[in-house]
Formats: C-alpha cells, structure tokens, sequence
C-alpha cells in the first residue's frame, strides 16, 4: 500500500517528530511504500480563496510554490495521514495551510453525496485518510473529538473517508497496525 | 463604553464576503448605541500584528472567516495560535467573544463542527460567549448584486444590535441568518436533478470561460482522472 504522511509539526525537535518517524519506519517495515512530507520544510503559500485553481488553471495552484508536491502525494497514496500536533485545541496551522491547498484535487461542480451538497470528483480514486494527532500541551478528549470531526468532512470533500483517528499516546507499532488493517 | 473590534479573518481580505457581513453587524452594533467599531484585516500583516494587540485591550471581538476545507482557514489558525499566552489570563480578563463563519455550501450544517470549536475557543480563553453567527451560501455574495441581499443584511444588523444591547446574538436571530440547516428529502431530489443542469454552475462556467480554460475544466494533472 502506498502511504503518504503529511507531517504539521512546526517544530523539529518535539517528541511528536521522533513519533512520526517511529510509525513512518513501523509502516515501512509492514512492506508499505511511504511518504513522509515534513510541511515545515516545504514553501507552502497558503490559499487566499481566488479559485484560480478550479477556473483559471484547473487542478493546479495558481501560486508557484510546493503545494504541487502535496497534492500529488496525496492523490497518488493509497492512505493520506495527517499527523499533528493539538495546539489551541486543533491541528496546526502549518497542516491547516497544505490542506488549504488540497481544493485543486477535487472540482468546483456541485454534486449531491450522503444528502448535502458536495463537490464533483476531479480524479478516479482519492486517498483514504488517517489522523495522527499528538498528545499532550492544553487539549483533552473533547478537542480530539471535535478536531476528528472537522477532518471527518475533509475527508468526506475530499470525496473519500476518515478511516482511522489515533492519538500519540499508544505505542507507535499498534497504531501502524491498525491503520495498515483499516487501509 | 464598551468596544468592539471586528477582524475579518477572510485571505480575501477587504473584498471578502466574510467582510461584507461583518459590515452589516457593525451598522446593527452602532444603531444599537455602539461606538464605531475598530475594523481589522488578518489577511494584511499589520492588521495581523494589530489584531494580536487588540485583543487585549477590546471588551468584545467578534472574528469573521469563510470555511475552508470544513474548519477555520490556515490564517485563523494562525491568529488563534499566536493568542495562546492569552489562555493563562485570569477568567473575564480577555474579551467577550463572538464569530461569524460562512460557507459556500448552501447548507450551514457543513459549519456546525467548527461553531463547537469556537465555542470551546471562548471556553479556553475564559471569555463570555457571545454566538456564532452561520450562514451558508455565502459565495452566492459575489454574484448578486448587494442590493439583492436586503434580508440577510437586515438580520445580520438585527444580530449586531443585539450585541450591542444585550452583549450577545440572539438564539432566534441566529437561527433566522442561518438559513438552511439541512436541505429536505424533495429539495435533495430536485438538487439531483438540477446539478446536471448548466444554471448551477453558471457561475464557475462564466469564469472558466472567461479565463479560456473551459476546455480544461477537468483537467488532472496527477493522476487519472474520474470517469465523468
């Protein structure tokens, strides 16, 4: 299975990192294919809601930046992991900034999906997604719930499914099985 | 005299739609015997840095922002991250807050899990919690001409003067400004049928027409595309 971890950690030197490398390496030694992008090394100019991606350039970012390299990891992975810290109660915002930037991957066409409004697919397969959050700072139970459920319909836009919400305070080798059998 | 300072955390900055509704609660907010509310961009890096600083010394902030891949976009986030240190401020020593968060879906159900956050925000930062204003169909702003959306800059002004008066949004009024929670099983089915047809996309084909891109509509430059 092809698997690309979006790592949001602003920081290099947090626990959080060791993890994410930890359950990349776990995953890879399962005899997964994966691809760990640390967002804070790539320049991401962030969305400004202009719609050049669906109207002028359809299916690319107007900007010239790296948000490309994301998005074709993403499209192309068989399992999207978003990995994030909780700060303020959500994941970060240097996740927040690349998922900003995913909207070139689907269509501005309005479709009728689980009885709402989405948006028309613009790919024929769509990554399922994962979220790895980390444990600790301010946050408790509630906001993983409520973060989980943000992303939940992410997925859903994203014309896929949240598969699998783990926290990073269980060993890194039962979460990487559980995503693997989930996947 | 209390003060109010609104920021509008839209990336559109002043051309944004988050704006154009965050203009109308400001009028209800003077009409009902408000001071001119300070305006903040945190789309402009000074209005960023402001808005930081403003925090501190407002008595009510209402934050504005259009939902972005079904929560706050990355700017907000931002905003809310670089406010952390406020967190450890004594209870009732940061301003009362409220938000308004508008979607382009036409349902405001898709605004819901980011309202619960918001509202756990307020929590956080000990502030009184003063609503949060949804609203879908918000990109429909940009293709009607204001003078088309009387009703919903009515309430919106209705809901800024209950701020001013009562220091928060009415149950009522924010239930009136949300319009469609959820659409019903008949307009589901008529949605069916009319995404098929070229009126509900009016507005993305002008552009892509307009842009020469038409052809490439569905172009996908990654990976196969979906079989249409």
């Amino acid at each position: 299975m092809r698997i690309t971890i979006l790592n949001g950690d602003p920081d290099p030197s947090t626990a959080f990192q060791v993890y994410v490398h930890d359950f990349a390496q776990r995953l890879t030694a399962a005899g997964h294919s994966v691809t760990t992008l640390n967002l804070r090394e790539l320049n991401l100019k962030g969305c400004s809601g202009c719609w050049g991606c669906w109207v002028k350039t359809p299916g690319e970012c107007v900007k010239r930046d790296d948000s490309a390299t994301v998005c074709r990891a993403a499209i192309n992975a068989d399992l999207l992991v978003l990995a994030s810290p909780l700060t303020m109660g959500f994941t970060t915002a240097l996740l927040k900034r690349s998922a900003d930037q995913m909207i070139p991957l689907i269509h501005p066409y309005f479709v009728v999906d689980g009885g709402e409004i989405h948006h028309h697919a613009r790919y024929a397969k769509y990554p399922k997604v994962g979220l790895l959050l980390g444990a600790g700072g301010d946050s408790d139970a509630e906001d993983c719930e409520i973060t989980t459920e943000m992303w939940r319909r992410m997925a859903r836009d994203l014309k896929s499914q949240l598969v699998f919400a783990a926290v990073s305070d269980r060993s890194a080798q039962e979460v990487a099985d559980e995503f693997a059998r989930v996947a | 005299m209390n003060s109010l300072v609104l920021l509008n955390g839209s990336p559109r900055g002043e051309r944004s739609n988050s704006m154009k509704m965050l203009a109308r609660v400001a009028e209800g907010w003077v009409r009902g015997g408000g001071q001119e509310p300070e305006v903040l961009h945190l789309a402009h890096r000074t209005g960023f840095a402001r808005a930081v600083k403003a925090f501190a010394q407002a008595d009510t902030v209402i934050l504005a922002m259009p939902l972005y891949t079904d929560s706050m976009p990355a700017l907000v986030k931002s905003y809310i991250e670089a406010l952390q240190p406020r967190t450890a401020m004594a209870e009732g020593e940061n301003p009362a807050l409220g938000f308004l968060v508008q979607s382009g879906f036409p349902e405001a159900r898709h605004s819901r899990p980011l309202e619960r956050y918001l509202e756990k925000l307020a929590r956080r930062f000990g502030s009184r919690y003063a609503g949060t204003i949804v609203r879908g169909g918000g990109e429909s702003l940009q293709m009607m001409p204001d003078c088309a959306n009387e009703k919903l800059w009515a309430r919106l002004r209705t809901l800024g003067e209950q701020l001013a008066r009562e220091g928060r949004f009415g149950a009522e009024a924010l239930r009136a400004v949300a319009g469609v929670e959820r659409m019903s099983a008949l307009t589901l089915a008529l949605a069916r049928l009319a995404v098929h047809l070229p009126i509900v996309n009016f507005y993305w084909n002008g552009m892509l027409k307009k842009s020469g891109a038409w052809q490439r509509r569905f172009a996908a430059p990654y990976a196969p595309p979906c079989k249409l």
